[in-house]
């Protein structure tokens, strides 16, 4: 990214920061539905595999081949599951916490649609049970927020996880 | 080996009459057993020859803890070297994926070309007198014992005494062909996806294998939401499970009257790829689909090599797009198993077909999968429940389809087209099947 990111006390900034904000305490309350209404109808929601290369090979995750590459129906059909009384691997449910982190937003080509493009660092926090071991999962987001006559929504998000081999036992989980 | 022989020989009685000991889901010593007689020399599956296409392609793969540089040479031969170097043992490559004509070794740069060779030996004349102090002819990195390739299919054996993997194959062959060649162009695999699961890996080998009688509840969610133009938890009962040399697997069954491309359009392949199939496929492996009616699911090649086929609805409009996944589990402790999930395509389908297949593929199986969330979260937990002392105590009843005599409650199927031997309904021959082979390779001293 070549332009600079919008200081911090500019409103678009603010209003993105606390977009990712609120969408964090969705997801931490398990509130899928809630935060299913914070996306575009034509979202896309990705997840690269991240891999292990020579300084020289000129990547690092796969071109082909993520975690997650969703759209509107599949994420859908994803928190419809969870709602489900049959999802079991969160029941019971997983503990979660979304730290969202070093946002940055930047205006979208001048003169485009009402967009911004804000990157940021997520680490989550999940526990599963009484006595197991918790799982960090850690990553950077590039997203797309549109401004719609509703407030701003996700229109696309790009996760860069940290790991090449995730610790975590599923994700039944969205970051 | 402090696990007294008596003790062993106990346990494998009981896992050979369906009784299984619940501790050898969680035991250390049964798990140095594992890597010291089965790993050891069984086949392995290490890597898919679309990984590496172009000369200087190479991925890095494991046989539990033994690093192996999967590469395909200059001349294009596939080549599979251990990944340590012969001076002083430093693992030579450590990306796991990439392309080099050369893996430079960091800690005192000996090199050696991607067919294992030594070329280079830094300070040669000086240090070593040269071609006289230390020959370079025929030097290389150590190969693995054993090598074949079967569909693409590279495998490797640490036994050099292995059988040559076609033998190795045998009756299961027949099967591997409907997820690795459905035409001649064969089978494309992309990935893996890898993460740790805290479970056992014995369990979901054993899941693939042939437990079509845990999907009605496991995976009565992705029925509720409606991710099959059928319920098709349910039908799983009418499916028949076969087992056929070192494999083992599931199927469906088809609907009734259906001829081989009609039956093939229902699990939604495009008419574009029908003929290749025809092609590529035997009259027996035809006459499965056409006249057994029946199509292959999940599947276990042992040890540790799985492979699933199945297919949902991936948009409003109710568009049913299979996929393939072949996925292996990966040892990393007795509590511990890797993942490695491949989302597998015909390279010769339509751009449109991968692209929906691989979108099937995302949302039942794989990290993020809908059926494999909670098939882990069952795996963890019985991996969690195995780890105590009351673990020795429970013989896990694995006898399904038995009758206290030990017969089947019902005949084989006697009109079905593949090879081995093949029963309609749930039962848990496929893994009974599957720990006969485990215990004889942990009761084989050699
Ligand atoms: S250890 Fe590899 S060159 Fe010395
Ligand atoms: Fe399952």
């Amino acid at each position: 990214m070549t332009a600079r990111p919008l200081p911090y006390g500019d409103p678009a900034h603010q209003a993105a920061h606390q977009f990712l904000v609120e969408e964090a305490a969705l997801l931490d309350a398990a509130d899928y539905s809630g935060w299913l209404d914070l996306l575009c109808e034509d979202i896309r929601y990705l997840m690269p595999v991240r891999v292990t290369t020579a300084r020289g090979a000129g990547f690092d995750s796969l071109a082909d081949m993520g975690h997650f590459d969703e759209d509107m129906y599949a994420l859908r059909k994803r928190v419809q599951r969870l709602a489900t009384d049959h999802a079991w691997t969160e029941d019971p449910p997983s503990r979660t916490r979304h730290f969202v982190t070093n946002v940055r937003t930047f205006r979208n080509e001048p003169g485009a649609r009402a967009e911004f493009l804000v990157e940021s660092a997520v680490l989550l926090f999940r526990s599963r049970g009484d006595t197991r071991e918790a799982d960090l999962v850690s990553a950077g987001r590039a997203d797309l927020l549109r401004e719609t006559g509703a407030g701003l929504r996700l229109a696309r998000r790009e996760i860069t996880v940290d790991e090449a081999v995730l610790r975590t036992q599923n994700l039944a989980v969205f970051l | 080996m402090n696990f007294a022989g008596s003790q062993l020989e106990a346990v494998l009685a009981d896992v050979r009459r369906g009784m299984i000991p619940a501790h050898v889901y969680g035991d250390p010593q049964i798990f140095a057993l594992e890597r010291d007689r089965l790993f050891a020399r069984s086949w392995v599956f290490l890597a898919h020859e679309s990984e590496i296409p172009d000369p200087g392609d190479y991925v890095v793969r494991r046989v539990l803890a033994d690093s192996f540089i999967v590469a395909r040479d200059e001349s294009g031969a596939v080549r599979v070297m251990f990944n340590m170097c012969l001076h002083r043992g430093m693992q030579v490559c450590r990306a796991e994926m990439g392309n080099a004509s050369h893996f430079r070794c960091p800690y005192h740069a000996w090199t050696y070309r991607n067919d294992g060779s030594l070329t280079g030996l830094p300070f040669h004349a000086e240090a070593y007198g040269g071609e006289d102090g230390f020959p370079r002819e025929g030097q290389s990195l150590l190969p693995a014992p054993a090598m074949g390739i079967h569909n693409g299919l590279i495998f490797i054996s640490l036994d050099p005494g292995a059988p040559p993997l076609p033998e190795y194959l045998g009756d299961f062959a027949f099967y591997l062909d409907f997820y690795t060649r459905q035409s001649p162009a064969g089978v494309e695999l992309r990935g893996p996806q890898r993460w740790r699961v805290k479970a056992n890996w014995k369990i979901g080998a054993e899941n693939f294998a042939g437990d079509s009688y845990h999907t009605p509840h496991t995976h009565a969610s992705v029925v509720d939401i409606g991710l099959f133009r059928e319920p098709k938890a349910s039908k799983r009962k009418e499916g028949a499970l076969y087992v056929a040399g070192p494999g083992v697997g599931t199927t469906y069954k088809l609907p009734p009257g259906g001829d081989f491309a009609s039956q093939l359009r229902y699990v939604g392949y495009p008419d574009a790829m029908i003929p290749a199939m025809a092609a590529s496929w035997s009259a027996g492996q035809r006459a499965l689909i056409a006249d057994s009616g029946f199509m292959v699911s999940a599947a276990t090649l042992f040890p540790n090599l799985s492979l699933v086929h199945n297919w949902p609805q991936i948009d409003e409009r109710g568009t049913v797009a299979p996929f393939i996944s072949l996925r292996q589990w990966q040892p990393v402790s007795e509590r511990e198993t890797e993942v490695l999930s491949w989302f597998a395509v015909d390279a010769a389908a339509p751009e449109a077909f991968k692209r929906d297949s691989y979108k099937a593929y995302l949302m039942c199986f794989g990290s993020s999968g809908m059926f494999e969330q909670d098939d882990v979260e069952n795996w963890v937990s019985i991996t969690e429940m195995a780890a105590g002392s009351m673990a020795r105590r429970l013989r896990l009843n694995s006898r399904m389809g038995l009758t206290s005599a030990g017969q089947p409650i019902k005949p084989p199927l006697a009109t079905f087209a593949g090879p081995g031997v093949a029963y309609q309904g749930f039962g848990e021959f496929n893994q009974r099947h599957w720990l006969r082979q485990w215990s004889d390779h942990l009761e084989d001293p050699r």
